[in-house]
């Protein structure tokens, strides 16, 4: 059978007569040949399908005629041809499923029927949500990520072995004190850009992706979609944003891309401002939760302004920005008990190509970096931001943190987080300097998703709104710390 | 979070997906072409990753995979190359992801198309499988998750199915690697089928 022939011969059932007559004529006229079958041509022309209209237009002289077509059909029916022609064939569907579907009662519905309770009612909902949020984000990713995995392999493998032993082994065999630099000492490649992937990031980053990858395969997300409909309606997003907003707080860049899954266009710009501006990714989330975790109230601040500027911003975006207001509908799959050989799969996937995207960014930062030292150009932005810096109230050093954070926003936050051990910062300060670099810039490579998905214009014109605004922001918050007296 | 968009490998992500670049490499020596579809969350990554040996993130949430991911698999001693696709409801399309499966169809001619379908809620999936039947498409319907189907007491009874919809169909349960041997076969013969 020739091809053609082949997609012709495929009639499962008929609709009803008025739209399958319409269905014959329409196909009588289609002279071209499709990919698919000219019934379905026909089915997708009467439903209004826009781009197959478009395409029958450019290619059938015949086009006015079939127009005509439609709207008689169109005439015959008080609902819509969309609706009809859905509603005729879920009737089918419904009958063949009554043919071949039983079911039987069984008890362990009942049992996951509840657990889906509990977790969807605000009553029970969010303290759920909260503990969630405590044992597996604060206690698992802050407390034992960031503190004690990172004390181990920064604190005592770096600082203790590899450190001393690149620097002198560098001074020894490299005479040249340029190359010295570019290889060890502060800025270096080992010294700096691999400390920070592995020692501080890789750590982090691991126990956030075990955490998430569970909580994932647990089938809780969507739950949580569900409860936070409401609070997310607020902001211009329907409940179907959780999904990217949580995927951000592992990588905002993986985020703005599955931002697409958004149904508007203006949901979708929505959520990828957001996703720049006020979500952490899970290394900037973890370092801080490591840096703050011995101040509660300053992580409390933290969390707390970061929170109210979500749904500010995401408020005052939903009032300027015109669309359709979103309406919300989402597959809820079951609970399901995680597999570990999925999660283990899920982690170590994730953490590769995380490792893969980062250790070449730190390097070749470490390299700007030194090329910018040499050349007096780093210090020379650093005297530029310093006057910032000041009016933040932070020493000038958190500059050099900022200028990092350029390159990814975890590397800033392990900037910050190297100045906090050496007891530069003081505790307001490091309030100050972790709401501003939360709120700062996307790193590179969420920028050029947002250029991809978003366009220039949109990404240009969220960039040119969280910059300013991250800085006001946090001289907002000193402003507020220093009228309030808070001393740490 | 996926990489292979057509003709965009230039991308940041195509890197971190080495090893489905490699088997991207084998494209030019694939014959046939394997289309996954189906609403999201019925486990079309899986069935992708078990066919081709590649990696697709998997997860339970609906709209994890967002772009078009591509693998290789021998089934039956034919080379096919497997597309993953983001989900889609209905072959009227409504957001942007549904969109990219559609054209995918439309434009890339497979010479079979996988509808995979979750048993639990196959009432809601059939539509789509007779607007695929209907647009003329190779189809195997693949009745995915069986096993949670079975747990909530549900039987399905796939041949009489298969009659009623003038279809083949599959029973699988992806995850647990069940079913797997028997899609392959199914595959296998419905292409030597259409050749004939």
């Amino acid at each position: 059978m020739l091809k053609s022939e082949l997609l012709e011969s495929h009639n499962v059932f008929k609709y009803d007569e008025k739209i399958e007559k319409a269905v014959k004529e329409i196909e009588k006229l289609l002279k071209s040949s499709y990919n698919i079958s000219k019934r379905s041509i026909a089915l997708l022309l009467l439903q209004e399908d826009e781009e197959i209209t478009a395409l029958v237009k450019s290619r059938e002289t015949s086009f006015p005629e079939i127009s005509d077509i439609i709207k008689k059909t169109k005439m015959l029916f008080s609902e819509p041809l969309y609706y009809v022609i859905t509603m005729q064939r879920q009737k089918k569907v419904d009958e063949i499923v009554s043919q071949v579907v039983r079911t039987r009662n069984n008890s362990k519905k009942l049992i996951s029927n509840w657990l889906d309770k509990i977790t969807v009612q605000p009553v029970t909902g969010i303290p759920i949500l909260l503990m969630v949020l405590y044992f597996g984000l604060y206690k698992f990713v802050g407390e034992f990520g960031a503190g004690t995995l990172v004390d181990f392999i920064e604190g005592s493998i770096f600082e203790n072995y590899i450190s001393p032993w690149v620097n002198s082994a560098v001074k020894t065999y490299i005479p040249n004190e340029a190359i010295q630099e570019l290889l060890a000492m502060d800025y270096g490649i080992i010294t700096l850009g691999l400390r920070y992937a592995v020692a501080i990031i890789l750590p982090i980053v691991g126990t956030f992706f075990l955490m998430f990858s569970i909580i994932e395969d647990s089938g809780y997300l969507p739950r949580l979609a569900l409860l936070v409909d409401r609070v997310f309606k607020s902001i211009g997003l329907n409940g179907r944003a959780v999904i990217p907003m949580t995927l951000g707080f592992g990588c905002d860049t993986m985020a703005t891309l599955v931002s697409r899954t958004l149904e508007t266009p203006r949901e979708r710009v929505i959520a990828t401002l957001l996703l720049a501006l006020a979500i952490p990714c899970s290394a900037q989330l973890g370092v801080i939760l490591g840096m703050l975790s011995g101040m509660p109230a300053a992580l409390a601040i933290w969390a707390s302004f970061v929170a109210l500027v979500f749904i500010f911003v995401g408020y005052l975006a939903a009032q300027v920005l015109p669309g359709e207001k979103p309406v919300f509908y989402m597959e809820i799959p079951p609970l399901r008990l995680p597999r570990i050989g999925n999660i283990i799969e899920k982690t170590v996937s994730r953490m590769q190509w995380y490792f893969l995207e980062i250790v070449p960014i730190f390097i070749l930062a470490s390299v700007l970096i030194w090329i910018g030292r040499m050349t007096g150009i780093f210090d020379a932005i650093i005297r530029l931001a310093e006057p910032v810096m000041m009016a933040l109230g932070l020493p000038p050093e958190t500059a050099e943190a900022f200028l990092f954070g350029f390159f990814r926003r975890d590397y800033g936050a392990a900037g910050l987080y190297d100045l906090k051990k050496t007891g530069v910062l003081n505790g307001v300060q490091m309030t100050v300097a972790s709401v501003t670099l939360t709120l700062f810039v996307p790193c590179i490579a969420q920028f050029s998703v947002m250029l991809k998905e978003r366009g220039v214009k949109t990404t240009l014109a969220i960039v040119a709104f969280v910059f300013p605004f991250a800085f006001l922001a946090g001289y907002m918050v000193n402003l507020i710390l220093k009228t309030a007296g808070v001393v740490w | 979070m996926k990489c292979c968009h057509d003709g965009r490998k230039e991308n940041i992500f195509s890197k971190f997906f080495k090893r489905i670049q490699d088997a991207n490499s084998l494209q030019s020596y694939a014959k046939r072409k394997l289309v996954l579809v189906g609403t999201p969350n019925v486990g079309k990554s899986v069935i992708f990753n078990k066919l081709t040996g590649a990696y697709a993130t998997v997860s339970n949430y609906p709209g994890t995979t967002v772009e078009v991911f591509r693998g290789t698999s021998r089934i039956g001693g034919e080379l096919f190359e497997v597309i993953d696709t983001p989900g889609m409801y209905s072959l009227m399309p409504i957001t942007e992801e549904e969109r990219v499966t559609r054209t995918l169809l439309l434009n890339e001619s497979p010479d079979i198309v996988l509808h995979v379908v979750d048993a639990k809620n196959i009432e809601r999936m059939l539509s789509m499988t007779l607007q695929l039947k209907e647009a003329g498409f190779p189809i195997i319907l693949v009745v995915n998750m069986m096993d949670e189907a079975e747990r909530i007491g549900r039987e399905i009874d796939l041949e009489k199915l298969s009659a009623l919809i003038d279809v083949p169909v599959v029973g699988t349960s992806a995850a647990l690697n069940r079913g797997m041997d028997r899609l392959r076969k199914k595959v296998a013969e419905y292409v030597k089928k259409r050749a004939a």
